[in-house]
C-alpha cells in the first residue's frame, strides 16, 4: 500500500513536470501567398455562388443612364464626369445641411484623383457607382474664412487640374491673374464660406490642407457613395456638360 | 467460470501494461511539440480573388483557395492556429449587401479559432457587429476596447487559453483609438484603453496565472507610424515582455518575413503583418521541446 502511494505520488509529479518543463526551441515564420496554384475549395464556392449571383445581379441593375461618355479627361480644367459627382453631392447634401444649420452650401470641391473610373455611355449601374467611389468617404462641410478660401483658389491656379467644383463656382484664368466667383460674387472678406467635401480631403488628403481646422465642421453622416446612387435612382438620364466652371479666358 | 474470468483480467493487465509501455516508449522518443499559427489581417470582406485583370494583385487572393491551404496545414498538424488580427469588414458588395454575415460565415467554415476587433469592424456601429456575432463560430478577442456600456458587453474576451498538445496558448486582442478614426455614432460608449498597459496586464496573466507556454497578442494597432509617438506594434513590442508574437493589421504592411524585435527585458519578439485582402497567409511554425533535452538556451528563429 505504501508502495502504491509512493508510485501515485511519483506519476503526479511526472505528469506536472511534463506541464512545466516544455520549450521553445525553435521558430520558423514564412509567407503563403494565395494565388491561382493552390486550388478552390468547392464546398466553399458552393457557398459564396448564391450571394454572388445575386450581388452581381444587383450591381448590374441600371439605375440611371448617360447618352454620352461620362469621364474625368474630357476638359481642360474640368470634366463631365468631375461637373456630375460636384453638382450631385451638392445637390444631395445641401438639403441636408439646411435642414440642420439654416443655412446653405457655398459650393461643392473634391480632389481630380479620387474619381476612380468613367462612366460609359448607357445604363449606369451600381457597379459604376462602386467603380467611381470605392472608398466609405462621407460627406463634410467645412466653413472656411475669406482668407481660406484665397488659399483654395490658389491650390486650383497652381495645380491647372480638373478638380471636380460644382457649378456655383466661376473661376477663370486670365493672361495676368483671375476671376473667381461664388454664385456671381466676388469673394467678400468679411464673410465664411461652407464648402462640401468628402472626409478623406477635410483630413488634409491630397494637400488640401485649406479644409484643416476649418472654423466649424459639419458631418452629414452620409457616405459619398450613397449620394450617387440615391442620385442615380432618382434620375432618369443624366444630363451633364462642360460649362467653363473653372476654364482659361477665351 | 473462474478460469475465464482470470483471462480476462491477464488480459486487461497485458493491455495495461502494453499501453503503459507505448507511452513511455512515445515519451522518451517524440518530445518535441509543434505548434502552428495562420494568420491574416484587413481582408475587408474579400471574399473572390482579384480579377485577372487587375491592375496590382491580378488573381491573387479569394477565401476559397485560402480554405484549401488551411486545410491541409492542418491535416499536416492538427496543432494549428488560425488567426485574424481584424477590419474583417468593408470593401466589397459583399459587406455593403449582406453586413458581415458572409465573412463571419466563410471563417466559421475555415474554423478560424479568434479575431480581434479593427476600426472598420464598427462600420456599421456596435449594433452593427453585434448582429453578426451569431454567424460567428469563433471569438473575438480585445482586451483594450471597454464595451460595459454597449450592447457588445460580455460578447467580446479580453483573451483566450488554447490547448493544441499540451501546449497552452493565451491569445489576447488589441485595438487602435477609435476617436478621429470612427465616428462616435458607431463606436458609441465603447472606451479605449492604453494598448501598452494592458498588454502588460494581459501577458502578466497569461504567463503567471494561466501558465502559457506561449503568448500571441492580436493587434490592431499598425506596424509601425512616421510619428514615433503613436503607439503601434513595433512600439508594443519593445516596451512589453512574455510576448511571442505579435500578429499585426491596420497599416496593410506588406512584411516578406516576420521583424525581431527586442522586447523590455531584451528577449526576441516577433511582430508580422500580412498586407491586406486575403493576397496572404502568415504561418509562423513553434517548436517546443523537454527542458532537459534542451541544451542551448537560446530559441533559434527562421524567418
Amino acid at each position: 500500500m505504501k508502495k502504491n502511494i509512493i508510485l501515485f505520488l511519483t506519476f503526479l509529479s511526472l505528469l506536472s513536470c511534463e506541464n512545466s518543463s516544455k520549450k521553445l526551441v525553435k521558430i520558423e515564420g514564412t509567407l503563403i501567398p494565395i494565388d491561382e496554384k493552390i486550388d478552390s475549395k468547392k464546398e466553399i464556392e458552393d457557398f459564396v455562388a448564391p450571394f454572388k449571383a445575386q450581388v452581381e445581379s444587383e450591381m448590374n441593375k441600371a439605375l440611371s443612364y448617360t447618352p454620352i461618355n461620362l469621364t474625368s479627361t474630357d476638359g481642360e480644367l474640368e470634366s463631365t464626369l468631375g461637373n456630375f459627382m460636384a453638382d450631385l453631392c451638392y445637390q444631395k447634401a445641401n438639403p441636408i445641411f439646411n435642414a440642420k444649420t439654416g443655412k446653405n452650401i457655398d459650393f461643392a470641391m473634391f480632389n481630380f484623383g479620387g474619381i476612380r473610373a468613367d462612366i460609359s455611355k448607357g445604363g449606369i449601374t451600381n457597379l459604376h457607382a462602386f467603380k467611381l467611389m470605392p472608398f466609405e468617404n462621407q460627406l463634410v462641410v467645412v466653413e472656411l474664412s475669406a482668407n481660406k478660401l484665397n488659399e483654395l483658389v490658389h491650390y486650383l491656379i497652381t495645380e491647372k487640374k480638373a478638380h471636380p467644383l460644382s457649378k456655383q463656382v466661376k473661376l477663370t484664368l486670365e493672361k495676368n491673374g483671375y476671376s473667381f466667383k461664388i454664385n456671381n460674387k466676388n469673394i467678400d472678406s468679411t464673410k465664411t464660406y461652407f464648402v462640401l467635401t468628402s472626409d478623406y480631403l477635410q483630413n488634409g488628403g491630397d494637400h488640401m490642407n485649406f479644409f484643416k481646422n476649418p472654423i466649424s465642421l459639419f458631418k452629414t453622416d452620409y457616405k459619398f457613395r450613397n449620394a450617387i446612387i440615391d442620385y442615380l435612382k432618382e434620375t432618369d438620364t443624366v444630363t451633364v456638360r462642360l460649362d467653363g466652371r473653372f476654364s482659361y479666358k477665351k | 467460470m473462474k478460469r475465464r474470468h482470470f483471462i480476462q483480467t491477464s488480459t486487461a493487465a497485458t493491455a495495461f501494461l502494453t499501453l503503459g509501455g507505448l507511452s513511455l516508449q512515445s515519451f522518451s522518443k517524440k518530445t518535441t511539440k509543434h505548434i502552428t499559427i495562420l494568420h491574416t489581417n484587413d481582408v475587408h470582406s474579400h471574399i473572390e480573388p482579384f480579377p485577372s485583370n487587375h491592375y496590382k494583385t491580378p488573381n491573387k487572393g479569394g477565401i476559397a483557395r485560402r480554405a484549401t491551404l488551411v486545410e491541409k496545414i492542418r491535416k499536416e498538424n492538427p496543432n494549428t492556429l488560425l488567426l485574424d488580427a481584424g477590419d474583417i469588414f468593408q470593401g466589397t458588395p459583399y459587406f455593403n449587401f449582406y453586413g458581415g454575415e458572409i465573412e463571419f460565415k466563410l471563417m466559421s467554415l475555415l474554423k478560424y479559432d479568434a479575431a480581434t476587433i479593427g476600426n472598420h469592424d464598427f462600420d456599421n456601429s456596435v449594433e452593427g457587429l453585434y448582429k453578426q456575432l451569431p454567424h460567428a463560430k469563433f471569438d473575438f478577442l480585445s482586451a483594450n476596447y471597454d464595451f460595459k456600456n454597449t450592447i457588445l458587453n460580455g460578447h467580446v474576451k479580453p483573451y483566450k487559453v488554447f490547448i493544441k498538445d499540451t501546449i497552452k496558448i493565451g491569445v489576447f486582442g488589441l485595438g487602435i483609438e477609435l476617436q478621429g478614426l470612427v465616428d462616435p455614432k458607431m463606436y458609441k460608449e465603447t472606451k479605449y484603453l492604453d494598448p501598452i498597459e494592458i498588454a502588460q496586464d494581459m501577458s502578466r496573466i497569461l504567463k503567471e496565472e494561466e501558465k502559457c507556454d506561449l503568448i500571441i497578442c492580436l493587434s490592431h494597432l499598425g506596424y509601425t507610424y512616421d510619428n514615433k509617438d503613436t503607439v503601434s506594434d513595433l512600439i508594443l513590442a519593445s516596451k512589453t515582455k512574455n510576448i511571442d508574437l505579435i500578429i499585426g493589421g491596420h497599416t496593410h504592411t506588406f512584411l516578406d518575413k516576420p521583424t525581431v524585435v527586442k522586447n523590455r527585458i531584451g528577449a526576441n519578439v516577433l511582430v508580422n503583418q500580412v498586407g491586406c485582402y486575403g493576397i496572404n497567409v502568415g504561418r509562423i511554425d513553434f517548436y517546443f521541446d523537454d527542458a532537459k533535452n534542451v541544451t542551448n538556451k537560446g530559441v533559434s528563429i527562421t524567418v
